[in-house]
């Protein structure tokens, strides 16, 4: 289980997190949802160890993140990978770096499960579509098996289509593999449509965590009423008569 | 008046990215051009917006971040009377007030350069340039995908109250059927460089002729995807 306890960020004089304690259990799902600037990325960098906590822990299962071996997809799919390399390559990275022994047979059936063509691994980043190249780094995220995944506005680049599906597959992993997800995303219908727990992160401070359901039938906090109309009015949500 | 633009079409290394099109507008229309990426979206406006300046009509363009239409070492005064300047108006403080009133903007401090305001006010400021010269037709490029949400809301939403009962037709291209549902009357959808489909809102929504169409319909909205 990932717990994050009563964590705070400091960068120069400003603080970008609050005070912010969840916990996420395996196979569960939690959305965080929040304006650009409210700490979300700055959350996932502070599970990762990228960012040093000022105060408070994160954990896995009691032990430091790191040992766990945490993935993150990264919002932009193409700007994720090298450019130099194939793709095949920077898909088994993971695997390379954590010196595991992951046979063809992974790959294989990663492959099938996140409709990715075997043979566009031989190409470069640049030489596929962005669906294809996110479907990758997925499966570069998946390939060494992590109890937890971190996902950065994974649908974001995406057209409506792909999202949609790409979600789809990213549930469906999640199902066979069982790891942990958290999603930074300002999309509230991907949230909602996806996630058992959604966070409103403001000013570096969780406004409220609720069930995806109870958070869009009744949001507990002004700013979580502004963000679930905002939905509405976009279209990303539709309201239920 | 209405706007009409005929055999329209774009290659780019020889091949071609948008077949021979016949687009249509009326005064006031509120239009949503919807497809995949690399559908041919984003071409068919930048062709439509040369192709009716061609035929002497006013089109004011709208990209998707204000980063493609605001200088980073200029105030945001200085984009202002520039594109005054190049709709041949002389400065009119007058009419400034009252698009910064109706996009909320008023309070932006026009000294300061892109960077010193927010993302949403560079889009309300980048969108209320757009209507300085009252154009015929005003074409957003994904006009909310760079925004926040409720930035994003809300700059449609008052986009559309200073619309209301004006002449200028909108294009609204975007990827999201469910925000495009909820903003125009009518939908055209592109798929590989072509118009295939194109039919008020509700008759679209109810009845998608198309696969293209039929894959957006399918996919509009989150909490009812097909499995």
């Amino acid at each position: 289980m990932l717990t994050v306890d009563n964590i705070s960020v400091r960068r120069g004089v400003s603080t970008t997190l609050q005070e912010v304690s969840f916990s996420l259990d395996p196979g569960r799902t939690l959305a965080v949802v929040g304006e650009s600037g409210a700490g979300k990325s700055t959350l996932i960098n502070a599970i990762l160890g990228l960012v040093q906590c000022s105060v408070g822990s994160v954990s896995w299962n009691g032990a430091p993140v790191s040992q766990c071996r945490p993935a993150l997809v990264m919002q932009e799919p193409r700007a994720a990978f090298n450019p130099r390399l194939s793709l095949r390559r920077s898909v088994m990275e993971p695997v390379v770096a954590q010196n595991l022994a992951v046979g063809s047979d992974r790959l294989a059936t990663l492959c099938r499960a996140l409709e990715v063509q075997p043979d566009l691994l031989d190409r470069r980043p640049d030489q596929v579509s962005i669906g294809q190249a996110q479907r990758m780094g997925i499966l570069r995220a998946l390939i060494a098996a992590p109890p937890l995944v971190l996902f950065d506005e994974p649908l974001s680049a995406l057209d409506a289509v792909t999202q949609k599906h790409t979600a789809r597959l990213i549930a469906d992993m999640q199902e066979q593999e069982g790891f942990a997800a958290l999603i930074v995303t300002h999309d509230l219908g991907y949230a909602a449509a996806f996630a058992d727990e959604i966070a409103v992160l403001r000013a570096g401070r969780i406004e409220e965590i609720a069930t995806a359901q109870s958070f869009v039938e009744a949001p507990q906090t002004e700013y979580g009423r502004m963000l679930r109309d905002a939905a509405f009015a976009l279209g990303a949500l539709e309201r239920v008569a | 008046m209405t706007l009409h633009v005929r055999g329209l079409s774009a290659e780019r290394s020889g091949q071609i990215i948008l077949h021979p099109t016949n687009v249509d507008f009326k005064p006031g229309e509120r239009v949503g051009l919807v497809g995949a990426s690399g559908s041919g979206k984003s071409t068919l406006g930048h062709e439509l917006v040369d192709a009716l300046r061609t035929q002497g009509a006013s089109v004011a363009h709208v990209p998707q971040s204000p980063d493609e239409a605001l200088d980073p070492l200029r105030s945001m005064a200085f984009h202002w009377r520039e594109a005054e300047k190049a709709l041949g108006l002389a400065l009119d403080n007058e009419r400034r007030e009252m698009l910064f009133n109706a996009l909320r903007i008023e309070k932006g401090d026009l000294r300061k350069r892109p960077w010193g305001w927010s993302r949403g006010m560079q889009q309300r400021f980048v969108t209320a340039m757009a209507l300085i010269g009252v154009p015929d037709l005003l074409v957003m490029d994904e006009p909310t995908s760079a925004l926040d949400p409720v930035v994003a809301a809300g700059t449609m939403d008052l986009l559309e109250d200073y619309l209301k009962d004006r002449q200028t037709a909108l294009l609204l291209i975007t990827h999201d059927l469910g925000l495009a549902a909820r903003r125009v009357s009518r939908l055209m959808v592109m798929e590989a460089g072509r118009i295939v489909e194109d039919a008020p809102t509700q008759q679209f929504l109810a009845s998608p002729k198309t696969r293209a169409a039929k894959a957006l319909c399918a996919h509009r909205n989150w909490l009812e995807l097909p499995c």
